[in-house]
């Protein structure tokens, strides 16, 4: 008996083999399943709707700053231009002042323009010039320094080809004694009366970078981001780091901003992207450039992206831990569940199930639990009817060789041989021997009708020698019925509970009556006498084994009854009519079977 | 199963991680200015115009590159001793750079070895200093100077003629025997430049270079010094000054004696220095860009401190100004510094 395990199990499931198949099915585990994609979900909108709000944000952020940037540097463009306006008009001022005065050297004039002076912290000098270079007045208290070269100098010669108010850009101013300024010169041709003469002259007007300062100081662009202020022809004006681009250690590009009047475009010529914003003063043509750096204008996108970044990794914490706890949630009832069942196929049938969780997942145990029970139920029944088909089997096998029987049979043997009835002697000895042979049948459980009836033949030949012709007996069978297959030894108890019980103590001779039949499909089988017969107690309690017969051969009725049912059913088996002093009717009753049908019992026999 | 689902789960969140930042991140690529470094500024003097502008580069840098600034000098050109004490003392202060004009090429060594010892980078501005741990010079060459100096006062003069020179801090040559009791071998420019000056002069015969007076460095002193050479050589013909201090006094000299007659090629671009060649006592000057070379040296410093390679050598150059050329535009921006 050395097979293997499962096929001796076949319900036990069969043990996984393979490690992939294992890890895979791991894989696929609801909790894992529910957290992945719980989270690729969650995270996958946040991610998308992050980068819908980043890019909108982002975009808004950069336009407001390029606004914002255009705005400041506008406002600086317009301060200048009032800066610009207003000298301007003390240009003017002090034209009028000169050419309406009836002399040059008047008094007045000179007062007025000392007034007009001290008017202003950023005027650095005024003088009237001939066309020729000479001095002719100017601010009070002001030489002149030798070889001044202003012949050759911008804003003489601009005043002198043209006609309107110049700016010339910012230079020296070496025409006075005392400090080297950078200033800026306004300078125009006028008229003016000398000693009751018409002549003309430069007027010339110096102003110093106080105000350009101030005014361009105030542009925060950023951190590092700034503004300078270039003349038409490219020599910067006004820049936070003049020194610097003037001793060469600071470039600026400016080509590209002198080609527009009004522009706002993104550089790169440095390395790095600024946004440069153009602007352009009417009166003097100067441009206003503002550089703003473009990772600083974006520093609300560095920082929308910071804190963008925190809030995903925040709500992929977030969603990870509910993910798995909610997966959780879910998974370890069933998880336990499947434990569970997995013992009980392991072959614990008394595994009990208590799951708590989701109300599928209770009711899925419930049921279980009662499955279970059910089959713990069946299990047991089966049991029992085993213990009780082997009992009987043994029990048939006992009484096959039944010692009382025999001795009593050899007895009346010995008894008619003395008296020489040789003939009689024969035949008892002749149907002994073929009562025992069907008895045994070689072992078989099961033999044909016909041995059957033989068998109780044989029976009834030896018990009518002892009973001295104290009955009668007939056997009746339809010739059909004989082939079919029957439990062996079914009719003995009957007959013999018959003739113990019911004829024995009966003064009248008594009759046993065998019928077999086919009806139906099922095998007939009736047993009758018409001896004492029995109360309806007795019949009741006749199947259940309340009744025990001593003297008889130690097979009982209900053994009859018992394997009749474990063998073809438990609809099958032995019924009783009985009628006291009137005789007793015991139909056997089984489905109708051919030898080869009942290949289970066959194949039990061969295995035995 | 947990260890599983915990390693997918941090794969996750890395790749997810990977991807969002990847998306918008880029890093500037200019010198950081978030730390404050502290740059110590130690120069020959803390008069004059040149070591003024000098400073205003220094400062520009600093602003740019948030770079605390400690501006350190002692009265006097020959005060080489108090010059060392300023070193000692940065060092002591632990100073992230030195930055040194040294006021004698071997008189300040052996402290720039020690700052060297103590793991301070030294960069040496205008001046050298004879120490092989110096890593970088920022400053214009003296020889070339000189020689732009001899050739132009030479042109002058037409080929003949006797000339004097006033330079500063002595050479060795010259030590006064109980000024100092340091070896003092002068400082390197003033050597360079009158090397270069003399290497020039010499290939006219008939020029003769008849004196070299040393100044310290007071315009009193130079005034002096001019005098007497004056006085001692009637026939002189031309005078070259080789620093502001010099050049101021000389200047101051010829314009009271009104002597036309005497040529001078003067050094650095001070304001009176302008003024005296505008209105032609002087008839040209040498200079340099003092306020690149304070710039920069500030700006290889922060660099350095980044751990960039810097170059050792770093000519901001010398130019010829003379009365026709000091308006032109890009020498008015060299001469006037832009001060607001």
């Amino acid at each position: 008996m050395t097979k293997p395990k499962g096929t001796f199990f076949p319900l036990r499931p069969q043990p996984r083999k393979r490690g992939k198949i294992r890890l895979s099915s791991k894989l696929r585990s609801i909790q894992l399943i529910i957290t992945l994609t719980f989270t690729a979900i969650t995270v996958a909108v946040a991610v998308i709707v992050s980068i819908m709000l980043y890019g909108k944000f982002a975009n808004t952020a950069e336009e407001n700053a390029n606004l914002n940037m255009q705005q400041i540097i506008e406002q600086v463009n317009y301060n200048l231009e009032l800066y610009v306006k207003g000298m301007g008009s003390i240009f003017e001022t002090a034209e009028k002042q000169i050419t309406t005065s009836q002399s040059i050297d008047s008094p007045l004039l000179y007062e007025r323009m000392d007034t007009l002076m001290s008017s202003r912290e950023d005027l650095v000098s005024m003088a009237v010039f001939t066309p020729q270079g000479k001095y002719v007045v100017g601010t009070p208290g002001q030489s002149m320094r030798l070889n001044t070269q202003l012949e050759s100098q911008s804003w003489f010669t601009t005043a002198k080809r043209t006609s309107e108010i110049s700016y010339s850009a910012p230079h020296i101013q070496n025409l006075f004694k005392g400090r080297y300024t950078w200033v800026v010169s306004i300078s125009k041709m006028i008229q003016y009366r000398e000693k009751g003469e018409l002549k003309t002259g430069v007027l010339l007007l110096d102003f110093n970078f106080r105000t350009i300062d101030e005014l361009s100081r105030q542009v925060k662009l950023g951190k590092r981001g700034y503004a300078y202020i270039l003349d038409p022809l490219g020599n910067i004006v006004y820049h936070p780091q003049q020194q610097l681009i003037y001793a060469g250690l600071k470039y600026e590009n400016v080509e590209p901003v002198l080609e527009y009047a009004f522009r706002s475009y993104l550089d790169e010529s440095t390395g790095e992207k600024r946004f440069i914003t153009v602007r352009t003063l009417a009166q003097t043509g100067w441009k206003i450039v503002g550089v703003a750096y473009y990772d600083e204008i974006v520093t609300t996108k560095r920082d929308l992206n910071q804190f963008l970044s925190w809030f995903l990794a925040v709500v992929l914490v977030c969603v990870v831990a509910v993910s798995v706890f909610l997966s959780w949630l879910i998974a370890s009832p069933i998880r336990k569940l499947e434990r569970t069942v997995k013992q009980v196929g392991e072959g614990d049938l008394n595994t009990p199930i208590n799951v708590s969780g989701a109300y599928e997942v209770e009711q899925l145990s419930k049921r279980f639990n009662m499955m279970l029970q059910r089959i713990r139920q069946l299990m047991d029944q089966i049991i029992y009817e085993q213990e009780t088909k082997r009992k009987g089997e043994l029990e048939v096998l006992q009484s096959q060789i039944n010692p009382h029987f025999l001795y009593n049979t050899l007895n009346s043997v010995i008894r008619l041989a003395e008296r020489g009835k040789t003939d009689e002697v024969v035949t008892m000895i002749q149907s002994l021997s073929k009562f025992f042979r069907i008895s045994l049948s070689k072992g078989k459980n099961i033999i044909t009708i016909q041995e059957e009836l033989d068998h109780i033949r044989h029976y009834l030949v030896i018990q009518s020698f002892r009973f001295k012709n104290k009955f009668r007996y007939e056997i009746t069978a339809q010739d059909e019925v004989l082939q079919y297959q029957t439990v062996k030894l079914i009719l003995q108890p009957i007959v013999e509970n018959a003739l113990y019980h019911g004829i024995e103590m009966m003064p009248d001779e008594g009759l046993i009556s065998i019928s077999a039949e086919l009806q139906d499909g099922l095998i007939i089988i009736r047993v009758s006498d018409n001896g004492l017969g029995m109360s309806v107690e007795t019949m009741n309690v006749i199947l259940s084994g309340g009744v025990k017969s001593v003297s008889g051969s130690g097979v009982g009725v209900r053994n009859v009854h018992e394997r009749i049912g474990l063998y073809y059913g438990r609809e099958y088996g032995l019924t009783f009519q009985s009628e006291i002093e009137e005789g007793t009717i015991v139909t056997i009753v089984f489905p109708a079977r051919l030898a080869g049908e009942d290949m289970d019992e066959q194949k039990e026999e061969t295995n035995r | 199963m947990r260890s599983i689902r915990f390693w997918l789960t941090l794969l996750l969140c890395g790749v997810l991680w990977i991807s969002v930042s990847s998306c918008f991140n880029s890093s500037p690529a200019y010198i950081n200015t978030s730390k404050t470094r502290n740059i110590h500024l130690i120069v020959k003097m803390n008069k004059g115009d040149y070591w003024n502008t000098v400073k205003l580069g220094a400062e520009a840098a600093a602003k740019e590159f948030n770079v605390k600034l400690t501006f350190k000098a002692p009265d006097s050109e020959s005060d080489i001793d108090e010059q060392v004490g300023m070193v000692e003392d940065s060092i002591k202060e632990k100073a992230d750079v030195i930055i040194l004009a040294a006021s004698s090429y071997m008189g300040l060594a052996q402290v720039v070895d020690q700052a060297a010892y103590y793991k301070i980078p030294v960069i040496s501005v205008d001046a050298e200093v004879g120490s092989a741990r110096v890593q970088a010079y920022v400053g214009s060459n003296g020889y070339e100077a000189g020689q732009k100096s001899a050739e132009r006062l030479i042109q002058l003069l037409r080929g003949y003629g006797e000339i004097g020179i006033i330079n500063f801090t002595n050479s060795s040559l010259n030590v006064d025997p109980g000024s100092t009791g340091s070896i003092d071998y002068g400082a390197r420019d003033a050597d360079e430049r009158e090397k270069g000056f003399l290497n020039y002069a010499a290939r006219y015969p008939n020029v003769k270079v008849v004196q070299i007076s040393y100044t310290s460095s007071s315009t009193v002193e130079a005034e002096t010094l001019t005098r007497e050479m004056l006085e001692k050589h009637p026939n002189l013909r031309g005078i070259a000054t080789l620093n502001e201090i010099a050049s101021q006094g000389a200047a101051k000299v010829i314009q009271s004696l009104r002597l036309d007659n005497i040529k001078m090629v003067a050094f650095d671009s001070s304001p009176s220095m302008m003024e005296s060649l505008q209105d032609g006592t002087v008839q040209a000057t040498v200079i340099q860009n003092p306020f690149s070379n304070g710039y920069l040296a500030v700006k290889y410093a922060v660099e350095a401190l980044e751990g960039a390679t810097i170059p050792e050598r770093v000519d901001t150059g010398t130019k010829l100004i003379d009365l026709e050329n000091m308006l032109w535009p890009e020498n008015q921006k060299l001469l006037f510094p832009f001060v607001r």
